[in-house]
């Protein structure tokens, strides 16, 4: 009984369902990436995906904002249902902020270029104000001194700042967060994940896919736990951390090391 | 053996006119070839599916051509077809490009496809639409990675521009021919030719690859 019934318990599920999906189903030829996915995401919430690798996490966050098109299910999106008309798609896509495991920030552009590319080019923004709010946001994520710098002079930890700053630039109602720590030196997570925090604080809805435990259950409101292209158990962080109620989770954790 | 260089001056003129006009039909024709190239490869990668086959028909086919084939026929054969007359020097630029700017499609190709998914997928993400994605993060990536490929297609193409001695161009090598003709002195004029062609080549290959160095970490995600 996982559908629908993920409202209870929820440190900060008062606000409006953003996302909504309903029995997702995502096919790779014969392969079955995603089963049948159930979930909701509500206004300022940080939800995180967490589960082995291959169950479909990435995947789902990819159809999140169209990157991947569905066989089966509905996604909704702020109370209409996701469309797949390209045209409309982009309109979505800029209300969605994303952020990736490999930055993939543009190797051409500087810092400050990388960030004001969206409102630029998207939102037709003029220059000085796409500078303007790129500076603002490489201020937000401690980078304002690292603005003429191209991403090939920044650390991991670094590109991957501007990364968040350069998905900020569109002013977006939601952030997908791909395993935003996974390919950084474990000095370099913190600043990320502290980034993300404040965010969080901040009350930016978050859809985090990630296999740091402690964060998501610091930071998390929601915890979904993926199998084999299924959410095989989701709750507060507490009862996925403390009190799981599935063996699959179970398995995961204890496979993680995690002791509670 | 004795070598007398006097007959490179003698003839200064008439051998750099042959100079001026091989640069000319090196600069020109790879200019065009790239220009051709890069509009093929767009084709081939994103024009509508019924062109694709005679695109990779005219690519495979030039591959499989001698180049000096191709500048012939399209002197001596392709106004027989067409019923249009074309001076040597058009001649050569047309059959040069047409060979050489099916290399500068697979280049461009290949430096396309060679900018990973991610970068599309980060710019599809900010709601950007495909041609703004195509010219603004695919192309300048992509260019860049293509540099050291460009700078030994203009290299090749400023060797292959001898290939126009054949249908009377004349250019460095056609005038070397003449003027070793009438002074019996292949071997000065000749020398004279590799080294001249060595050093038309030899900054345009080293500059590219100086400028590549520089600019590496532009194309590199
Ligand atoms: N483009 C694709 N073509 C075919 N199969 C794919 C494709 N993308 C993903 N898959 C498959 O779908 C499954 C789910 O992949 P996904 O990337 O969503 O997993 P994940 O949960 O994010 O794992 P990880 O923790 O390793 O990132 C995997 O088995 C993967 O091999
Ligand atoms: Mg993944």
């Amino acid at each position: 009984m996982i559908a629908e019934n993920n409202s209870g318990g929820r440190a900060k599920g008062t606000g409006a369902t953003i996302i909504r999906y309903r029995g997702v189903v995502k096919r790779y030829g014969a392969f079955t990436a995603l089963d049948g996915v159930f979930l909701n995401v509500h206004a300022g919430e940080v939800v995180c995906l967490i589960g082995p690798s291959g169950s479909g996490k990435s995947t789902l966050l990819r159809c999140t904002n169209g990157l991947e098109s569905i066989e089966g299910g509905d996604i909704e999106f702020e109370g209409t249902m996701l469309p797949r008309d390209e045209r409309a798609l982009r309109a979505v896509r800029q209300r969605m902020g994303m952020v990736f495991q490999s930055f993939e920030l543009f190797p051409h552009l500087t810092a400050q270029q990388n960030v004001s590319e969206g409102p630029r080019t998207v939102l037709q923004m003029n220059q000085a104000d796409a500078n303007q709010r790129a500076a603002a946001l490489l201020d937000k994520v401690g980078l304002a001194d690292k603005a003429p710098n191209y991403p090939s002079a920044l650390s991991g930890g670094q590109q991957q700042r501007v990364a968040i700053a350069r998905a900020l630039a569109m002013n977006p109602d939601v952030m997908l967060f791909d395993e935003p720590t996974s390919a950084l030196d474990p000095e370099t997570i913190g600043e990320v994940l502290s980034v993300m925090k404040k965010l969080a604080d901040e009350g930016m809805t978050m859809v985090v896919v990630t296999h740091e435990m402690s964060f998501a259950r610091r930071v998390g409101d929601w915890v979904a736990v993926f199998d084999a292209g299924r959410i095989v158990e989701q709750g507060p962080p507490r009862q996925i951390f403390d009190a799981p109620t599935t063996e699959r989770t179970r398995d995961f954790l204890s496979h993680l090391g995690w002791s509670g | 053996m004795e070598f007398d260089f006097a007959v490179i001056t003698d003839h200064a003129r008439f051998l750099a006119s042959g100079v001026g006009v091989s640069l000319l039909l090196a600069v020109l024709s790879g200019a065009t070839s790239l220009a051709t190239g890069f509009i093929v490869a767009l084709l081939r990668l994103y024009g509508p599916p019924w062109l694709k086959p005679a695109v990779v028909l005219y690519i495979d086919s030039m591959r499989a051509i001698p180049v000096l084939v191709v500048l012939v026929w399209t002197f001596f054969a392709l106004p027989i077809v067409t019923g249009l007359t074309m001076p040597p020097f058009f001649a050569a630029l047309l059959g040069l490009t047409i060979h050489l700017a099916a290399y500068a499609a697979e280049i461009v190709r290949a430096g396309i496809e060679s900018v990973r998914p991610g970068q599309t997928r980060a710019a599809l993400a900010l709601g950007m639409s495909r041609s703004q994605i195509l010219l603004r993060i695919v192309l300048p990536q992509a260019i860049v990675r293509m540099l050291p490929a460009f700078g030994s297609l203009l290299s090749i193409t400023i060797k292959d521009t001898a290939i126009a001695s054949v249908i009377a161009v004349p250019e460095l090598m056609r005038q070397s021919e003449t003027v070793a003709g009438q002074s019996f002195q292949p071997i000065e004029v000749y020398t004279f030719a590799m080294l001249v062609y060595f050093a038309m080549l030899f900054p345009v290959t080293r500059g590219v690859d100086l400028f590549y160095r520089r600019v590496a970490h532009l194309g590199r995600s």
